[in-house]
């Protein structure tokens, strides 16, 4: 069963943007998957549709195989959320907040996990404090922590590291890590795409409400990217400027770009050089960033 | 997956409601108290004085009631409004959206908790006005049917919590907010008979007093608390039972309807 299903999702904002056009992807059971796109292309949308905070003006969202709508209370309790806005609140300690969610979710002693949680997202110490006194990364650790209560099977990450500092940015991604090990199916969206490379297995690229690409992560950096090979030769005499992949020159030091798919062997047979005046070499793979850019500008030319 | 309750979620978010309007008690309680202690020392002792009943009861016994329902009403409303609009306020009235709460279970919680606010306002100016009652008269104010009586403010205090939910979720500003108290529930309040019986007033007013439904509310509980009553009592109880199912309706279509965007 797919853990969530997009089919011809279309969102037509009244008096606004056609945020959607005709999405339809499917999330396996137990993979990250990263949904990148730029500014305003529409990912907080989808989300938002997910958690049926907004309506789609057309096609539909199944999560483990149940269509979602503001009646359905199954999926509500499949689905945890981290939405891109901080939300504030007013009265109550972030230990109370947690405590009256699980309730919510018809969990009644739940301070265990509560505690399981805070522990993990550093607001142990900050747990009897209002959450008007939090500073914005801990209101953004709190919304994590009010998305999992109930451990959801599928868990949304509108942007969860804005704002969030190095140190526990590294640690909320193990945790990520963690609760996909421990069987959550996880849909992220980040412009930190360093963090998407290491972490998703598939990643979608959307634009303006449409999907451009989807699949592996390392696929589609082989598809769209090149890798640099850095030669060091053994001495100043080789030219190697005439070689077909050839980039530029500082000293003894020679940089090329080639395919990603060519491998080193690949690339000596093919420029025929010597293996004795080679000193050195260094591989500089094709990053998801290098390969998000080349498929946006291509989406543009179209 | 064993089957979920239907109580427990309800019951948090009752416990909630009541633990928000706990929290800033002198706001929710003493502020309304206060303002109960106002009106009897001004119009009950003060002015009560000169107006001249022409019935067994003091016109401090008369406005008694109508105060008690008027704080009921005021704070079940306000109860429901102002939580609702702080969580505008705060974005997390969208919590509610991806919660697995129903609407049924939203519109009865708030309705309890604001029902719970108005009830202790309600009682403790049932208190305050017996010591002012029982200084000025030197008797107690024994309900004449309880049973009226709390039929009465439990309904009242329902219907308002569910006017407060349908208004505070259509709002899209503070605006809306407070012009809905200025134009409406203020005027209905006090032209809905606490402070007098519609019998003095021209039959023009008087008729259309009669379309106010503020008024049965008030008089229901002076009927229940002393037997008097400008209308029939069970007539009252069957208009309010009525409008209050209507209330219930409006409160879950702006529960499925209104708008949960951050202010
Ligand atoms: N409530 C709304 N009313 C009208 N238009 C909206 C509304 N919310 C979003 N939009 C528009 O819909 C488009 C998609 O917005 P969305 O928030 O989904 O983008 P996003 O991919 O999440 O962007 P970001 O990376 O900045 O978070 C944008 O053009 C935006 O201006
Ligand atoms: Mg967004």
């Amino acid at each position: 069963m797919h853990a969530l299903e997009v089919e011809s999702l279309t969102k037509q904002y009244e008096k606004g943007p056609l945020a959607l056009n005709n999405l339809s992807f499917t999330l396996d059971e137990g993979e990250i998957f990263g949904l990148l796109g730029p500014n305003g292309s529409g990912k907080t949308t989808l989300i938002s549709i997910i958690t049926t905070l907004i309506e789609a003006s057309s096609g539909e969202v199944k999560v483990f195989g149940s269509k979602v709508a503001r009646s359905n209370l199954l999926t509500k309790r499949l689905l945890g959320v981290v939405p891109q806005e901080i939300v504030s609140h007013g009265f109550f300690t972030v230990n109370e907040i947690l405590n009256f969610l699980s309730g919510y979710y018809g969990i009644s002693n739940n301070q265990e996990h509560i505690d399981y949680l805070l522990h993990n997202m550093g607001l142990y110490p900050h747990r009897n404090k209002k959450v008007s006194q939090l500073s914005g990364g801990m209101k953004r650790r709190l919304l994590i922590c009010k998305a999992l209560v109930h451990k959801p099977k599928l868990l949304l990450l509108d942007e969860p590291t804005a704002g969030v500092d190095i140190e526990l940015r590294n640690s909320l991604w193990d945790f990520v890590r963690e609760l996909n090990r421990n069987g959550c199916t996880i849909l992220l969206t980040t412009h930190y795409l360093e963090e998407a490379e290491c972490l998703c297995d598939r990643v979608g690229i959307i634009n303006h409400g449409e999907l451009l690409r989807l699949g592996k992560t390392r696929d589609i950096i082989k598809d769209f990217t090149e890798k640099e090979f850095e030669l060091e030769l053994a001495n100043e005499k080789v030219d190697m400027t005439k070689n077909p992949y050839f980039l530029r020159k500082e000293g003894v030091i020679n940089y090329f770009r080639v395919p990603s798919n060519m491998d080193f062997g690949g690339f000596l047979s093919n420029v025929q050089i010597d293996i004795k005046d080679i000193k050195d070499f260094k591989v500089r793979e094709g990053k998801l960033e290098d390969a998000f850019l080349r498929v946006l500008g291509d989406g543009n030319h179209e | 997956m064993n089957k979920p309750s239907v109580f427990l979620p309800f019951w948090f978010l009752y416990k909630k409601e009541v633990g928000r309007f706990v929290r800033v008690i002198g706001q929710t309680i003493f502020t309304p108290v206060i303002n109960s202690f106002l009106y009897l020392l001004i119009f009950g002792v003060s002015l009560g004085r000169s107006i001249n009943m022409d019935s067994e009861y003091s016109y401090l016994a008369f406005l008694i009631p109508g105060l008690i329902m008027m704080s009921v009403l005021n704070n079940a409303y306000q109860n429901t409004a102002s939580s609702i609009v702080t969580s505008k306020f705060h974005g997390d009235l969208q919590d509610l959206r991806t919660v697995p709460l129903s609407p049924i279970q939203i519109v009865w919680a708030y309705a309890f908790g604001g029902l719970s606010r108005g009830l202790l306002v309600g009682v403790i100016t049932y208190i305050v006005g017996s010591i002012f009652y029982y200084v000025q008269e030197a008797g107690f104010l024994f309900p004449h049917s309880a049973i009226y009586l709390l039929a009465f403010l439990i309904i009242g205090g329902v219907s308002f919590a569910f006017l407060g939910i349908s208004v505070s979720f259509w709002a899209r500003n503070f605006d809306q907010m407070s012009a809905v108290s200025a134009f409406i529930l203020l005027p209905l309040t006090y032209l809905g008979g606490v402070f007098y019986s519609i019998d003095i007033l021209h039959p023009f007013w008087r008729q259309l007093s009669e379309f106010n439904p503020l008024l049965y509310f008030i008089n229901g509980v002076r009927y229940g608390l002393i037997g008097v009553s400008d209308v029939s009592a069970p007539k009252a109880l069957l208009v309010l039972v009525i409008s209050m199912f209507f209330l219930l309706a409006l409160a879950l279509r702006s529960i499925h309807r209104g708008h949960y965007t951050r202010w």
